[in-house]
Formats: structure tokens, sequence, C-alpha cells
């Protein structure tokens, strides 16, 4: 017996409708899930002036101590340094670092050369202020801790949830073609393994308490890799290679990330490799779509530009008592122009576009400063008008920009037309998975993914996939002040900007907001080497979440 | 730590350009989503797995001009009847913008904000478009015109229904000539133009129109003037010319008789400013639109002419243009009391369930006249046909009109009529040219006229 034709379509659309609520609810719940799993601004410490017996509580796990006001424990004391020290809790316990101040930090009475181990009782001198270190239950008075509302979703309803999103859309895969074609049960049957073998990792090996973040990445990669099944089940196998490297890399970097002090030992290593990497490319790479952006080793092609935007980040991210100690930013700088140049040499617009709005992010959230921001954007924009005047044909490649109907049938707005064309055919719930014409438009399952997701699978779902990444840029931010240091703050924010600005670049290139670059769409786009990426930034929001290793300090 | 929280808000700049893209993009698609949609290069409509097939256009009878049969697209009628709808229908590969096939596609495939192109049950049917046209009358008009170059359209000046609307040159949409885009003798120049709404030629002497109504708001006593036409009159050095001497003439028999004489002199003695405000006030310089499609502009300047060119532009020469549809428009005010009803020619648009979603209305337009001048100058039009042109040409529809032979340099005349019945059982107005004639006005322009309301009236 066969089903009418007809009954299908009606059968696969309501699985096209049925796939974008399912993720807006799974996402809802997730972020839903990291709020609630957010450390109240409680304190976890207090100070005690021993003279007048003020009680200071310290909120946070990096504190700054000065007589400025923008300081997290200010001093109201001239003798006291504007910025004088850094009290820090570390696994082993609670550091004071004295951070170049001029009368000095004393530990009972010991003068601290860089930093000390401070214990409860301990007086903290500085200038003509003693301060005890007190727990918060040996001090009367405080505020109680206020009651937690809502419960924490829990994590295996989750990422069944996902996996249920996925077993939708791989159902739509199998009947792309009218009649049943098994071959994507491949792709979802890996994407299951890989997502189990995580959570069990992660939540049974190490004890973990929270697997949202996690959720959310299943989540898009899902779509993506669903979505790239209807083009051929073959190129899902790059990107489930993609997915499991990164899944990897992304343990990795968030067991490294759990010691700040081995992350600041790394860095100098982590921006050596960096330039290693960008000097192989220049030297190795032949230019492929207008751009030398490739290394071809054998029957891989790695795009190493996608893996230094992790050294990137680990570069500018610092400590509180280093960024309070040696303010200035000239080796960061220096760094991020000879990315940002090795970029331009490789014609890769579109990633130097994202490591300089990162390198402007990480700039301003350690230093402050609107003038270095001022003259960074200053220098982009006098470096982008030599480009152009010196250039000419880079400015071609922009001409048709918000004029791409003028140019339907030239390299100038070919893609984009079509990218606005199928998107609009889609509607809200898509053609049908695998039923795109958009497939067939060159780069349209990695730069113009967007517009074929909007084709295939419908706006909200496409929606619902960008609001994910920049739900992401929220969380981070929402997190910077409950990490365990300024080093996850600013990281976790260059990362999740990075993801939302490449988003944004991605999405708005195709779809003639912004000229077109030709990046990736974070967990969708096809491409080994940018899924391994993002996987792989996903881990510095990760080590932002003090739950991270909250859970593995007290298994000990 | 608080410090690095707030430095953290940059980050809601970031997302805040974010959103505001997303918004450009949605705002977009929104309002172009159906224009975006319906590309000719778009496989959903035109590949062979199509999901969207064009619906129907029909004639206000209901007759079926335009469909898609095994996906592909084809025109009702006969041969004169498809050619007589192709400007107004529109061609398959929408080489003509103005047809409702290109203006309308969105409809037409049934695109929507919600499911887009694509449909729950795999195959979707666009909506029927029925317009207010009648292919009967089209057809005729198409005949009458032969192999002349022109154009003719005919609306209700009461219901704004446009009944009459064929451009010449055309060709066969079921069956396109193959010499189409490689022809080099001109045979086929301007056929993808809706000369009705896309063009605008010299008008001649129907501009005496405006010269008139500039002259009733202007001249006091004007019934008591007269002119003394001895066959030319020489303003500025400049000789102009009449076809013969008519003599002393009034005000009314100058319009009648068309002499440029009397109206060379009349427009000088308006001057450039009044010349120009009342043009502009009768809707010259500035586009009308049906349904949407915009018309071509007619122009009138004279800001910067010598006296002579101000003679000239007040018989309907010098630089002075006119598009058919404003003369249809401009008629439907003098007819109406200075303001018209504005035209339309989509009747109804019905969605894939049949639900409609849209119909035409009567809308007032911009008035074009005052009230008073409309009255008088609706007289006048009267009197030109019942003592110059002849009611024979009408019978019983009591026509107000006026003719006009433009000269246009290197080729034949342009041959017009403009006019409307003033009788209230049959509220039609008119607007024809045919291009490049050596017949005379009436011969011409006049007997496609007269057909077209004959046959018209009997529709009313």
């Amino acid at each position: 017996m066969t089903l009418p034709a007809e009954w299908i379509s009606a059968a696969l659309y309501a699985l096209r409708v049925a796939v974008p609520l399912l993720c807006i609810a799974t996402a809802h719940r997730c972020f839903r899930s990291l709020r609630l799993g957010k450390r109240r601004e409680e304190p976890v410490v207090v100070l005690e002036d021993t003279a007048a017996r003020t009680v200071i509580p310290v909120l946070y796990w990096e504190n700054s101590i000065g007589r400025s006001r923008s300081c997290d424990i200010v001093l109201r004391d001239q003798t006291a340094s504007r910025a004088h020290a850094v009290l820090m809790r570390r696994e082993s316990g609670w550091l004071v670092t004295d951070t170049n101040s001029k009368a000095g930090t004393f530990v009972n009475g010991k003068k601290v050369k860089r930093s000390a181990p401070v214990f409860p009782g301990d007086v903290i001198t500085m200038g003509s202020t003693a301060l005890t270190l007190k727990r918060t239950a040996d001090v009367a008075g405080l505020k109680p801790p206020k009651p937690v509302r809502g419960r924490a979703a829990s994590p295996f309803r989750l990422l069944q949830a996902t996996a249920l999103v996925q077993l939708l859309l791989c159902a739509q895969a199998c009947f792309a073609q009218g009649r049943p074609d098994p071959a994507p049960l491949i792709p979802f049957g890996a994407l299951l393994v890989l997502e189990w073998s995580l959570y069990f990792y992660s939540m049974k090996i190490l004890g973990r308490v929270s697997f949202e973040l996690e959720t959310l990445a299943f989540l898009l990669s899902g779509v993506g890799v669903m979505l790239l099944s209807g083009v051929g089940v073959k190129i899902t196998y790059t990107q489930l290679l993609g997915v499991a490297i990164g899944v990897v890399l992304y343990c990795f970097l968030v067991w490294f990330l759990g010691d700040p002090e081995r992350v600041m030992r790394w860095r100098v290593a982590a921006g050596a490799l960096a330039m290693l990497l960008f000097a192989a490319n220049l030297l190795l790479a032949r230019e492929r779509n207008g751009a030398r952006n490739w290394i071809v080793l054998g029957p891989f092609s790695l795009q190493p530009s996608e893996l230094i935007k992790i050294a990137f980040i680990l570069v500018g991210a610092s400590t509180l008592d280093r960024l309070q100690t040696y303010q200035n930013l000239t080796g960061f700088i220096a760094f991020s122009a000879a990315c940002v140049g090795a970029l331009f040499l490789m014609k890769d617009f579109g990633t130097a576009c994202i490591f300089f709005v990162t390198f402007l992010l990480i700039a301003f959230m350690r230093s402050g400063s609107l003038r270095t921001v001022a003259l960074a954007c200053s220098a982009a924009g006098i470096g982008a008008f030599l480009i152009l005047k010196f250039r000419p044909y880079v400015a071609q490649r922009f001409a048709a920009w918000r004029h791409v109907w003028e140019h339907v049938n030239d390299s100038g707005g070919y893609q984009q037309v079509r990218v606005l064309s199928y998107s609009a055919t889609g509607g809200l719930f898509g053609a049908g998975l695998g039923k795109g014409a958009l497939k067939g438009v060159f780069a349209g399952d990695s730069d113009l993914v967007f517009g074929m997701l909007c084709e295939e699978l419908g706006l909200v779902l496409a929606l619902t996939v960008v609001l994910i990444l920049a739900g992401l840029a929220f969380y981070a931010r929402s997190d910077v002040t409950r990490s365990r240091s300024t080093l996850y703050s600013i990281s976790a924010c260059a990362a999740a900007g990075m993801l939302l600005f490449q988003t944004g670049l991605n999405v708005f290139g195709a779809t003639d907001v912004l000229p077109m670059t030709g990046v990736t769409l974070p967990f969708i786009s096809l491409g080994g080497s940018s899924m391994v990426s993002v996987w792989g930034l996903l881990a510095f929001l990760k080590a932002n979440d003090e739950r991270t290793y909250a859970a593995r300090r007290r298994k000990r | 730590m608080k410090t690095t929280g707030f430095r953290s808000l940059a980050l809601y700049l970031l997302a805040g350009a974010f959103l505001f893209g997303l918004g450009v993009f949605l705002w977009g698609l929104a309002l172009h989503g159906g224009d975006w949609a319906v590309q000719p290069f778009n496989r959903h409509i035109t590949g062979e797995s199509q999901t969207a097939a064009e619906g129907r256009v029909l004639d206000r009878n209901g007759a079926v001009l335009a469909e898609t049969k095994n996906g592909k697209r084809v025109y009702g009628g006969d041969a004169t009847a498809r050619r007589a709808m192709l400007h107004a229908v529109g061609d398959t590969r929408g080489y003509i913008s103005a047809g409702v096939q290109h203006s309308f596609r969105s409809d037409l495939v049934g695109y929507n904000l919600i499911t887009g192109l694509a449909s729950p049950t795999g195959k979707s049917n666009g909506g029927d478009i029925r317009l207010t046209l009648d292919s009967g009358l089209c057809r005729l008009a198409r005949q009458k015109l032969g192999s002349r170059s022109g154009a003719a359209a005919v609306y209700n000046y009461r219901t704004g229904e446009l009944l009459c609307m064929v451009s010449t040159p055309d060709y066969d949409p079921q069956n396109p000539p193959k010499d189409l885009n490689t022809d080099k003798t001109g045979k086929y120049e301007g056929v993808y133009v809706n000369k009705v709404l896309s063009s605008s030629l010299t008008p001649g002497s129907i501009f005496k129109l405006v010269t008139s109504a500039c002259a009733i708001e202007n001249i006091p006593n004007l019934d008591g003037r007269t002119w003394n036409c001895s066959g030319s009159v020489v303003i500025n050095g400049n000789r102009i010319t009449d076809l013969r001497a008519y003599g002393k003439l009034s005000f009314k028999n100058a319009l009648a008789k068309s002499s440029n004489v009397a109206f060379a002199q009349i427009a000088v003695e308006l001057g450039r400013e009044k010349m120009g405000a009342q043009a502009d006030e009768m809707g010259f310089n500035r586009s009308f639109s049906l349904d949407g499609i915009p018309s071509a502009k007619s122009s009138y300047s004279v800001a910067s002419a010598q006296p002579d060119e101000l003679a000239w532009s007040g018989v309907g020469q010098y630089t002075d243009l006119a598009n058919p549809y404003h003369m249809l428009v401009l008629m439907g005010a003098a007819a109406n009391g200075g303001t018209p009803v504005m035209p339309y020619f989509i009747q109804s648009v019905t969605g894939p369930f049949g639900v409609e979603t849209r119909r035409g209305e009567a809308k007032a337009g911009p008035a074009l006249l005052k009230t008073e001048t409309a009255r008088r100058l609706a007289e006048y039009m009267r009197y030109n046909v019942s003592h110059a042109y002849g009611d024979g040409l009408f019978p019983g529809l009591a026509v107000c009109a006026k003719t006009g032979t433009a000269q246009v340099s290197g080729r034949g005349d342009n041959c017009w009529m403009v006019g409307f019945s003033s009788r209230a059982e049959t509220p039609l107005a008119f607007a024809v040219v045919v291009e490049n004639s050596d017949e005379g006005s009436i011969a011409s322009a006049g007997r496609l006229a007269s057909a077209l309301m004959v046959q018209a009236a009997k529709l009313t």
C-alpha cells in the first residue's frame, strides 16, 4: 500500500511546523536553566575593617581593592593606591595579590611580594586600612540569601528533546525524495552517539551539573547536519567529523581553562602557534575562490584561521590581577594587527572583520579605554580606505551592495538575489528538506546557508537558530561578574561576540543587509574547520559558568 | 570584576546591531517578499519540479485569458484576441512589465507570507485574477488598429472600470515570432511597451483643451471675443498656420475648427505662468497609477519658452507630450465635474482556497479641473462633435470630444481623439491615438473611437 503524495506532503509539513516549535521550547528551557543556575550575587566571605568595625561583603571571585571608585572594594584611605591589590579566590583558597601599590600590601604584618594566601582571621593591611577576612557565617546581621525560584530543567530531558528534534528532521530527510530512503539514518545515528557520549562523559564521569550549552550546540549542529543531509548524505560525514573533533577540542579546552594560572602561562605559546599557523597558511595555501585560506593535507583541507580564533581569544583574555598590574595593551594590539594583516594577505576580509571586532571587544573589556577603540577604528578606516584606493577590485566586490536587484545575473548580486527569492519562497515553514533550489547555487550550503535554511525548513527555524546564537551573547554577558575570573568573563564575551558577529556577517551578507563577505554560519554551514572552531569557542562560555568547575571541587 | 561587568555592556551594542539588521531583513521580506519570490529564475515556479503554478487571468465575463496547463502557460481566445490582451495580461517571459502576469505575479502564484510558495499539500495552485477589461471590446480595438501603431483605452467614468486597453504593435504570446528580438526592420519597435500606460506622445490639438480651460478661467467675456483667422499669424518671427483661412471665429468655433492661429494667440495672451499652472493642475508633469502600475508622465514645460514657442505649445506642439492614460483620466475629470473616478482593471483576486483577497472599487482621484471649468469645457467639447465632427460617429451617445493631429518630425502624424459620452446611461470616456498616420484624425482615430464607443455602450 502506498500513501497518496498529498498525505506525505501534509505529514512532512506538519513535521516542519513541529521542529521549530520544539526547538524554541528546548532553547527556551536551556536559557531559563542557565539563568536559574546562575550564582546569586551574595557575599562568599566578608572583610571587616578592624578599626571601624564595618563589614565589606566580598561579592566576586576576583575583587579589585583600591582607592578608585571603580574598584570592587573601595578603600577610603588616602595612603592606599588607586588600584592597590586584588583579592582572588582560587582552588587552593583565597589569595591577595599586590598590584604595584606604593604603600605595599601586608598579610598579618608580613609584606606580600607578589601574592600571598589569606585564611579566615588573617588581617590584610593596605596603607592605613586593615581588613580581616571572615566567613559569612561568622558575621551577624547579613541579609539572608534570596530563595531560588523555579527549578533548573533536567539536562537529560533537554538532550532528549534535542534528539527528538533530530529525529523529526531525520524523518523529513528520509522522505525528501518521495520514496523512503534510509541513508539519512547514518548522520542521525552519529549525532546520537556523539551527543550521548558527551552527556555521559560530562555528567556521569566528570560529575558536572549543567549541560545546557552542549544541548544548545547539539541542537544547532543537528539542524545543520540534517539540513546538509538533504544536499547529500556524504557531505555530512565531513560535518560529523568536525563535530567529533570539535567535541574533543571542547572537552580539552574546558579542562585546560580550569586553571587560570595554567592558561596565563600558555598564552605566549598559543600566540606563537597562531603566528606559525598563519605563516604556514601564507606559504602553503593556494588561492581558492578568491581567498587563500586553505591548507590541503592529503585528503583533508584545513582552514587555519578558524583555529586561530581560539588562540586569539586565549591571548586576549587575562586575570584581574594581571589586568591591574600591567595596564597597557601593546602586546595584544601588535598580535591583533599581525592576525588581521595576515588575513588581509589571504584576502579573507570577512574573517579579518571578525578578528577586528573581537579585538575591539577584548581591548575595551580589558582597558575600558574608548580612546584605544577609537584609534583602532580610525586605523582600520584608513587601512580600508587605502585598500579600496589601491586595490579597486576589492571595492568591486562590494559594488552591488544594496543594489543586488540590478545585478541579478552577474556575480555582484547573483547569490544574494537568489537567497532573497528562495528565502521568501519558503515562507514560515519551508518548502521541504531537500527540496530547495538554493543548494544548486555556489556556496549555497556554506555562505548562503541561511537562505537554504529559510527555503527548506522555513523562516521560523532560521530565526530560532540565529536567535539562539544571539542568546549566547546575552547569556555570556549576564554571567560576567559571576565567573571565577575576568579571564573567563573576557574570553566568554569575546567568544560570544565573535560568534554573534560572524552570524551577522553570514546572515546579512547573504541577504544584502551588509556587503557579502563569505563567512560561515556557526554550527550550520558546511565546513569541518569551522565546526571544530565553534565548538572550541563554546568552551570559553562553558568555562565562564561557575558551575562547570564547582562540581569537580565538591567531589574531591 | 564590577568594571569588567560594566564594560561587557559593549556586547549589547553588537547584539543591538544584530537585531537591527535582522529587522531590516524581516521588514524587506514583509514588504517585498512577494516580489522576491516570483523572480523568473525561481525554480519553484519555472523548474521541472515546480511546487507553485500560476493561476488564471480572466476577463470581466470570465473568459480565460491565460492559464497554466501541464506546466505550460497557455493563452485563451483567437490570435487577434490574444494579441489584443497581450499588454494587459503580459507575456510568459516577463518582458512586458506593466502586464498583470508581471505586476501581480505574486498573487497569481499564490504567494503569501505564511507558506511562501509552498503549501501543505505539496502543490500550490495560485490565485485567479479577474480583470474589468472586456476581451471582445479589446479585440475590436485591435482589429480596427490593424497594422497601425497606436493605443486605445475606454473606461466607465462612474465606476472606474477599465473596459478596453490595447496597444500596438504586439505579437501573439502563444506563438511568439522567432524574430521578435532579432528583427532590425523596426516592426516590433515598442512591442513590449503598453502605450496606454507607458508612452508619451506629442498631443497636437487635443492640448487645446488645456489652453481652453486656461482661457475659461482667465479671459473675461470669452464667448464675446472673436479671433481673425486669416490662415496664418507671425509670432516672434515664426509663422503659425492653419489648414485654411477661417475668417472671424468665436471661441467655440475656434475650438471646433481647431484653429492654430486663434489658439496660438490665446496662449501668448495667457502667458507662460498661467499656461504652465493650468497644465500642472490638469495633471501634466505627474504620474498616475492604474492599480499600482505607474503611468508615464505627460509633459508641458514653458518656463523658458520664447513667445513663438509658447504659441506652439498652446496648440500641442513645441515640447508637449501626452500620455494616453492621463488623457483618459482627464476626460473622466471633465465628465465628472472636475474630479475623476480613477480607473482600475483588477476586478478581483481570488486566493488558493477561493478566498477573495482583493476587489477593485471606485476611488476618487485628484481634482484636475474646477467644477465650473469642467462644465464649460464639456459644453465646448459637445459643440465640437455636434457641429464639426458629426454626431453620426457616436449615434445617441451625446459625445463630447476633441481631435488632434500632431506633427512629428520625420514621420507621419499622431492622430488623437479623446472624449466622453455625456449621457448618464453611458458613462464612458475614451482616449485613442493612431501613430504615423496620413489619414487625418477623424478618419483614423475618430473611426476607432466611434467603433469602440458604439460597442462599449452596448455593454453598459
